[in-house]
């Protein structure tokens, strides 16, 4: 009876075949060639990361040194001068535009009043919004003068919002009045 | 570490800025005559020196012919947001009002107002009160503000 060829007609294995060693030796050496590469590739990227490392360390080094330099060359006191020089110039500019001359005030009034006219007492002051208020308390020779001088300061424009008032006419004829008004700011302001 | 590096360049950079403008600034300064700083600090002092100034006011009152005859510092009226609206917030400027008492003629009280008007230390009257007499001399009364940087 004949033997189906599936079955096997010895126990003894074969020899492997020469094709199937080539192609196992072929795969190795590939494999290997291509781990040589990668590993190449691996070190060449190790030691330039490695050198970039200590480039980089260097640079750091070198500007630190350099910033620390910088800073040692900055002295406090020249900062201070120059900031204590700009605030004096500045505060300085500002101050000497709002800064206040009475004198002028007086100037005015000696040529807005006759002498026929007289103040017993002037009180003035400038408040913080660089308002001047004059209040005072004079006598005319007469009602005629007084009305002069009503009218020169509503003609002159500097001495504003003029009220006289507690107007009375004394025995003598001579009238006591009291003044209220404001200042132009322009009366007051210093001018070098 | 590269960030450590581009922050010191910043800072770096910054350092360049900064001495080109201290040198700028420094030369501008120079331009200016030492005798106008002096006088720049005499206007603005970095100190109150109420005790000087009040020796200041009374050799000026002698030289007018205005017998001064009580000063006093005011206490109450301290700090100089007298300009607040025109400085700035962080005013560096500090004040302070000093009340006067005087007698003597209208010339005399107008060689005075003169004076302090033209002083050299920045000084604004704030308040002026003149009682008269028939003699000829009358009494004052002034609120004077002193200024110094602070």
């Amino acid at each position: 009876m004949a033997l189906p060829p599936t079955i096997p007609t010895s126990f003894v294995p074969r020899s492997t075949s020469v094709a199937a060693r080539q192609l196992r030796t072929n795969f190795t050496g590939t494999f290997g060639f291509f781990a040589y590469i990668i590993f190449g590739i691996i070190l060449v990227l190790t030691l330039s990361i490695f050198f970039y490392d200590r480039i980089l360390a260097g640079t750091l080094t070198s500007r630190d040194a350099a910033l620390a330099q910088a800073q040692k060359a900055i002295d406090i006191a020249t900062v201070e001068g120059f900031v204590q020089l700009r605030d004096r110039l500045n505060a300085g500019a500002l101050l000497l535009a709002n800064h206040v001359a009475l004198s002028k005030f007086f100037k005015l009034l000696e040529t807005l009043l006759p002498a026929s006219v007289r103040f017993n007492s002037l009180h003035l002051t400038i408040d913080d919004t660089k308002k001047v208020k004059l209040e005072g308390l004079g006598i005319a020779k007469n009602f005629n003068a007084l009305a002069t001088v009503s009218t020169a300061f509503a003609k002159d424009g500097h001495i504003k919002d003029a009220i006289f008032s507690n107007i009375v006419v004394t025995k003598d004829g001579s009238v006591s009045f009291a003044l209220s008004a404001t200042l132009d700011q322009k009366v007051v302001a210093f001018s070098p | 570490m590269k960030n450590s590096i581009a922050s010191d360049n910043k800072a770096l950079a910054a350092a360049i800025t900064y001495a080109t403008q201290q040198n700028e600034l420094a030369a501008a300064r120079n331009a200016i005559d030492p005798a106008d700083l002096n006088r720049l600090v005499a206007f603005l002092p970095s100190s109150v020196d109420n005790v000087g100034l009040i020796l200041d006011l009374n050799a000026l009152a002698a030289r007018s012919g205005l017998a001064l005859s009580n000063i006093d510092v005011m206490t109450t009226a301290v700090v100089s947001k007298g300009n607040d609206s025109t400085l700035a917030p962080t005013n560096p400027v500090g004040s302070v009002n000093l009340a006067l008492s005087a007698v003597g003629t209208y010339t005399a009280l107008q060689a005075f107002l003169r004076g302090v008007e033209t002083s050299q230390r920045l000084l604004d009257i704030r308040e002026l009160v003149v009682k008269g007499s028939d003699t000829g001399v009358y009494t004052y009364q002034m609120k004077i503000t002193l200024y110094w940087l602070r």
